[in-house]
């Protein structure tokens, strides 16, 4: 049984996204504000959700918005920042359980007109945010972008980006930078709070059992007139390296984190890209890949080694934490398994495994309410209209010519390796 | 085999289990119109358990710290095959892990289910030990034990555990040291798998859009026949020591803010089944009411710039050990700590709310709820629950049965100076 997005209108660049089903005790509604992603604005739309969590017009401050949360049993409002491609996405969700279970059919209304309220109507005085708060949470978002640190694969993957795609957009950081709060405050946020209302792309997501008079309900209280849209450019991607790069950073740590950073330059509508993604599995994409074998099983030199493809700018990074002094000697074995793709040096049989796990993630999808409206909205933004069937039966019909293909457009661009800063005793 | 059926009209679920001639109890709940399978097979048997009397001998031992997780790694080894290979070629994923208290595997699948599920017993029942596949896996876990010490979050939880125990091995590490793992070998990981790797020392749990003949059907075709139903050994810990009176332990590692963990001791143990699960939802509803986002207490701090949002506390405990954590980042930690000693000192009526109780039960209702919808949810709360004797479907009512009085009795008794330690991992610089 496929699952099918009924979409809908509201008004210049807003529309509603309904995905009906009935498996789930809950019900989930997101909205999805598209912003270009762009050095100016990346840090004041870090601050947004975060200052709109602090109050609203009826709810003044955090601790009553989490017990009017609370009251509506525990309904679960979270709030993001990230990117897609040379996308800044901001989402607001909330997900309530069903009141078919609880007694309480009507307190789904509630809920969603608690979303709005944190998303439309911010506790706001002269034509800004509340100072404290804006204050606050610019506090919350340097400790927390200098918090990073703290997950050192993660830190290690984003350096590695960072510095590998230095001269593109997506090298700027979703979280936004330090420096740049300095200049923000509670006016000139709040100007641009009403420019992202007035001007993003609007993808309302609703996930869950509803009838017509549930959409009519959405529908009469979302829909808003606005004249210009913020224009999202379409990234470009780059397949050629211009200059390799090696970038070795020292922390006081036990084990190194080495990062290789590569392009393909295909882009996701190529038909050589479910190729390039077949390729990526086979090498890294789990214990059964090339790498999980030579790498831990017959080398033991890691504990992690991953491969993973970035949809909007194509690059492919491999990752894993290491011994210092294990550098070379991986970086050998990757190479020479990578040498082994292009060569067409696997097997029939790997390529059905690599099929197989695809086909199992994607079908898993369904199971999960909030990877469905993620998924919907992916597919949306990419301007895919294939269904989670369609992109499994793609993913079958991928030839053992086309991975080869793909894995010789494989090109090595960056090295980023993180290692130990103190002495040898 | 005798069927027994769980329902709880209420949330519209039930589990089905039996039990095979081995001694081996399966469970199975249904769960109609999904599209991922998943089994978790898990025996009670964790890091903790580093000391007992194994099948067949009449010597107590200690092990080394980490086996129960060096034999989870090695359990993946075959003779003739390799099992993520298997797997894969079944589109299944298969992982495990091992916490305190118990060691899993598992795998999901949206497809082939009853030949993974041949798999998963199978490789689980028959251990392939060699002293070269013993001795190459020994640099595997120590990159892995090499990135837990790296990580900061997990550096400061661990030592607040390690301050808090005097004896207890929930002071261990759960994988060991680097140093630990060199003394492991095949000898002793075969003492551990016999002693712990019997059917009635073991769960299986199967969960999806699946029929209970064939899950049975399986796992009695697949199932090692044992000559007799072995008893379960249970492990032997040492006596603790009550009162830690407000220890604290600093840290200094790679990190951008100070990251602290305080640890309240739980000194009422011993206790299973409702009674211990009652225990635990009253106290974890006592630290939502004192420290979570809808507390004074929370709001206050986060105003200051304290605390950030991953404040946050919670309480876990077994029959042996038990803790309230409070954890969180903050530029000054000592402040906060000395904040959270002034509230728990405050008369119970001032820092307890009747009212705060009843919605935070309301919160909880819904949250579990929500919580049906995820299988891995379900599958892994229900195999934890079922080693302390409880039924994961009986959560709700037992929930109900809270009175009011019983978080104030509970308060005042745990939440104390004395049972309080403190551990804080500052910035290099």
């Amino acid at each position: 049984m496929g699952l099918k997005s009924e979409r809908i209108k509201l008004g210049n660049g807003i529309y509603l996204n309904a995905i009906k089903t009935d498996k789930f005790k809950s019900s989930l509604l997101s909205w999805y504000f598209i912003r270009p992603l762009k050095r100016e604005e990346v840090t004041k739309n870090a601050l947004i959700p975060l200052v709109l969590k602090r109050g609203t017009t009826k709810y003044p401050n955090s601790l009553e918005i989490q017990k009017k949360l609370e009251e509506l049993y525990g309904s679960n409002l979270s709030a993001s920042i990230n990117k897609r491609g040379d996308r800044q996405i901001l989402r607001f969700t909330m997900e309530w359980a069903n009141g078919e279970y609880l007694n309480d059919n009507d307190y789904n209304f509630e809920t969603i007109e608690m979303l709005k309220q944190i998303i439309y109507n911010p506790f706001t005085s002269e034509n800004g945010f509340k100072k404290e708060y804006v204050e606050g949470e610019k506090q919350v978002l340097k400790r927390r972008i200098q918090s990073r640190i703290n997950d050192k694969r993660s830190y290690a993957i984003e350096r590695c980006i960072e510095e590998m795609c230095k001269k593109e957009k997506f090298s700027i950081s979703s979280l936004g930078y330090i420096e740049d709060l300095d200049g923000i405050d509670e006016f000139n946020l709040y100007e641009h709070y009403k420019e992202i209302l007035e001007t993003s792309p609007i993808e309302i997501f609703y996930v869950g059992n509803y009838d017509d008079e549930f959409i009519d309900y959405l529908k009469t209280n979302n829909s808003l007139e606005r004249e210009n849209l913020v224009s999202i450019p379409e990234e470009k991607i780059i397949s050629s390296v211009q200059t390799k790069n090696m970038i070795e950073e020292e922390f006081d740590i036990n084990q190194g984190k080495l990062v290789l950073g590569y392009r393909a330059g295909i882009h996701y509508e190529d038909s050589l890209y479910n190729g390039l993604i077949i390729a990526s599995d086979i090498l890294g994409g789990g214990p059964n890949s090339k790498l999980f074998k030579y790498v831990r099983e017959e080398a033991s030199l890691a504990y992690y080694i991953g491969s993973k493809v970035y949809k909007y700018n194509s690059i492919m990074l491999i990752d894993s934490g290491i011994e210092f002094e294990n550098f070379q000697q991986t970086i050998e074995i990757v190479r020479k398994q990578i040498e082994d793709m292009k060569l067409g040096n696997f097997t029939e049989a790997d390529i059905q495994v690599s099929k197989r796990s695809i086909r199992t993630s994607t079908e898993s999808i369904k199971d999960s309410i909030f990877l469905i409206s993620e998924f919907f909205f992916s597919q949306l933004i990419s301007m895919d209209n294939r269904s989670l069937e369609e992109i499994i039966l793609d993913f079958e019909k991928v030839t053992k010519e086309e991975i080869v293909q793909a894995s010789n457009k494989i090109i090595p661009d960056t090295i980023y390796f993180m290692k130990n800063k103190r002495k040898e005793v | 085999m005798k069927i027994q059926e769980f329902l709880n009209e209420n949330i519209k679920e039930k589990i089905i289990s039996a039990v095979t001639d081995n001694g081996l109890k399966v469970f199975f709940m249904p769960k109609v119109g999904y599209t991922k399978q998943y089994a978790i097979f898990s025996t009670n048997y964790g890091s903790i358990d580093n000391t007992f009397i194994p099948i067949g001998s009449n010597d107590q031992i200690t092990v080394p710290e980490g086996i129960a997780h060096f034999l989870e790694h090695k359990l993946f080894e075959e003779p003739d095959q390799n099992i993520f290979d298997k797997f894969s070629e079944l589109g299944a994923n298969v992982n495990a892990f091992t916490n305190f208290n118990q060691t899993s595997y598992l795998f999901n699948c949206t497809d082939n289910f009853y030949e993974n599920l041949e798999l998963l017993i199978h490789f689980v029942q028959n251990p392939y030990l060699t002293d070269e596949n013993v001795d190459k896996e020994k640099g595997i876990i120590a990159q892995e034990i090499n990135m837990y010490e790296d990580n900061p979050n997990w550096r400061v939880f661990f030592n607040c555990l390690k301050t808090m125990y005097i004896n207890h091995p929930v002071k261990i590490d759960i994988a060991g040291t680097v140093e630990s793992i060199q003394t492991i070998n095949k000898e002793l990981l075969t003492t551990c798998y016999d002693t712990f790797y019997t059917p009635s020392n073991m769960a299986l749990f199967v969960i999806g859009d699946l029929s209970f003949d064939e899950i049975m059907k399986t796992v009695n075709k697949i199932e090692k026949t044992r000559d007799k139903i072995v008893e379960k050994v249970e492990a032997i810990f040492p006596i603790e020591p009550n009162v830690v009176e407000s220890k604290i332990v600093v840290e200094k590692m790679e990190t951008a803010i100070p990251l602290f963990y305080m640890g309240f001791k739980d000194h009422d143990l011993g206790l299973h089944g409702n009674e211990q699960v009652k225990k635990d939802s009253v106290t974890n509803l006592i630290l939502e009411m004192l420290f979570g986002q809808s507390s004074v207490f929370y709001n206050e701090l986060y105003d200051e710039g304290l605390i950030d949002t991953n404040f946050g506390s919670y309480y876990t405990g077994k029959k042996t050990f038990g803790h309230s954590l409070v954890a969180g980042q903050s530029i000054d930690p000592d402040l906060v700590f000395n904040k959270i000693k002034d509230l728990i000192n405050r008369p119970v009526e001032e820092v307890l709310k009747e009212e705060d109780f009843i919605r935070i039960k309301k919160k909880n209702l819904g949250s579990f709820l929500m919580g049906l919808n995820s299988i891995e949810f379900i599958a892994n709360n229900f195999v934890d629950l079922y080693f302390d004797d409880f039924n994961l479907l009986d959560y709700l009512s037992l929930i109900e049965t809270i009175e009011f009085d019983e978080l104030k009795e509970r308060f005042t008794q745990h939440l104390t100076v004395d049972n309080l330690v403190l551990s804080i991992i500052n910035p290099l610089v």
